[in-house]
């Protein structure tokens, strides 16, 4: 069987009355892979994800050429809703995606609709609230939850599906730095409990202790993608992709660019000063 | 006694009819309950603002009528079964959830659920928009705006508020049937529900309904 959960294969893609938004897509995203997905704006970053869910072209329209299949199956004319039973996706203004008066109905909705029965429906809403830290709030009022609390409301309603694939698009685009850091930790988990996830973010510095893979994105072309070492290194190769990278990461490629040294695969600041309190202590070279 | 949304929505329809076919005694009567049983369901702000706008709109509405040349008795009893009818408005809006009537609207009155959605939709939306205005307000406030003026000046002035509100909620209405199709909506909404069940409170408060609202029939033969 194949490890491949997203393949896009010579996708090209415009909305109606506009340029290609995506150019020669060929992509393959790995079952089990924590895949972030980055790229300057206008890049076509959120385009992508809506490709991988049929939202795009199926809902929006326009004009496209190749194939996207996920979970080995074409996604071409499947209902978006039946593939969002299996590839979740919360995109970017969670305000306007909920659409019902209390957390509980707000988890039911989509269950409801695809025909689960009350009793798992409740027994999903509960599991899916304690699994984005919100256990109980079943009945609380979308207004008396913050705005992160929101945030995570959304993702216990795409959780409540169980869909085998969830992807995100700048999810952490309306809150503080704490808050970020707290949501990704939070979907960090849940990617361990078997999830495969795909996140579009601008900042890569909150996904580095996470993230297994990275696609590069820039013009509408995939221009990086692989392991995140790999396709770090290929991006720190050119020029116009480095800005994308993590801070720690462009300090890391720099120092081993300038010293010729080779370092570790660097996930925390911590990681980071302990191997430069080794190797560079006394201002010595490696 | 807990009744259902269904019942109550039988209620409101059976009080309405009631202030035509009770005697004005009762209808009085009646208007005197519902205070009681609002005032005991919710006694915030919100309800006392609603029972002093409504105090005076019938005031209005009797001082009209009075000017058109209608007598006392009848503009005072208009304005009387008007207020009765409202107020029953009031109180089922007060002691039951929004979308538990959107949910007997579809399941007991077979209204399309389409339209049962927009009324859950549009309450969700309320504080949205409210805090939407606001942030709008204050960000073309900085940008010179000024409520200045006659009323005309005012109101082309708002134009500016007006304009920006418009966008932001057609992007988000647009988000919005977004999510929903992703969600599955349709038919299912409410078929899959847990059904709603009378009980007997339900089934007392629908005995009463029918004794009231039969009263003129058996008045004249008993």
């Amino acid at each position: 069987m194949s490890d491949t959960a997203i393949r896009i294969t010579d996708f090209y893609f415009a909305y109606l009355n506009s340029d290609l938004v995506l150019k020669d897509i060929n992509l393959e995203i790995q079952k089990g892979s924590f895949t972030a997905i980055a790229g300057p704006s206008g890049a076509g970053k959120t385009t992508l994800c809506k490709a991988m869910t049929g939202i795009v072209p199926h809902y929006y329209g326009g004009r496209y050429h190749g194939s996207v299949e996920v979970l080995g199956e074409d996604i071409r004319g499947r209902k978006i809703s039946e593939i969002a039973m299996r590839v979740g996706i919360m995109m970017d203004d969670y305000e306007s995606q909920m659409v019902s008066l209390t957390a509980g109905e707000e988890i039911a909705f989509g269950l409801l609709n695809h025909g689960f029965s009350p009793e798992e429906v409740d027994k999903r809403v509960s599991q899916a609230l304690a699994d984005v830290g919100l256990p109980g709030r079943e009945n609380y009022q979308l207004d008396e939850l913050s705005g992160g609390q929101r945030q995570r409301l959304l993702l216990a309603s795409v959780l409540a599906c169980r869909p085998e694939v969830l992807i995100l698009d700048e999810p952490v685009s309306a809150l503080d730095p704490d808050g970020a850091r707290s949501l990704y930790a939070l979907l960090y988990k849940i990617y361990q409990q078997h999830r495969m996830t795909v996140v579009v973010e601008h900042d890569l510095n909150y996904l580095l202790p996470y993230m297994t893979d990275l696609v590069l994105i820039s013009g509408g072309e995939a221009r990086v993608q692989g392991r995140f070492e790999a396709a770090a290194r290929a991006a720190f190769a050119q020029e116009d992709l480095r800005e994308n990278l993590p801070e720690l990461w462009l300090v890391k490629l720099g120092l081993e660019e300038k010293y010729q040294v080779r370092l570790g695969s660097w996930r925390t600041e911590e990681e980071a000063e302990k191997e430069l309190l080794q190797k560079f202590q006394g201002g010595g070279k490696a | 006694m807990k009744i259902t949304a269904f019942t109550k929505l039988i209620l409101v329809l059976a009080v309405t009819a009631w202030v035509f076919l009770l005697p004005i005694p009762a209808v009085a009567t009646l208007l005197v309950l519902e205070l009681v049983i609002l005032l005991y369901i919710k006694r915030d702000r919100m309800t006392m603002a609603a029972i002093g706008t409504l105090t005076v709109f019938t005031g209005m509405m009797v001082v009209l009528q009075l000017l058109f040349g209608s007598p006392l008795y009848v503009a005072l009893t208009g304005g009387l079964r008007m207020f009765v009818m409202t107020t029953a408005f009031l109180c089922l809006l007060a002691s039951t959830r929004i979308q538990d009537i959107a949910q007997a609207l579809v399941e007991k009155f077979h209204m399309p659920y389409e339209y049962a959605f927009m009324l859950t939709t549009a309450l969700r939306f309320v504080p949205d928009f409210l805090s939407d205005s606001a942030i709008t307000l204050d960000a073309q406030s900085c940008r010179g705006y000024s409520n200045r003026g006659n009323a005309f000046k005012r109101l082309y002035a708002y134009l500016a508020v007006v304009k920006p509100l418009v966008m932001w909620a057609v992007a988000k209405s647009d988000t919005l049937a977004l999510s929903m199709e992703l969600k599955g909506f349709g038919p299912n909404t409410y078929k899959n529900r847990r059904p709603m069940r009378l009980h007997l409170g339900d089934y007392v408060t629908l005995v009463i309904v029918i004794v009231l609202s039969t009263y003129p029939i058996w008045v004249k033969h008993i």
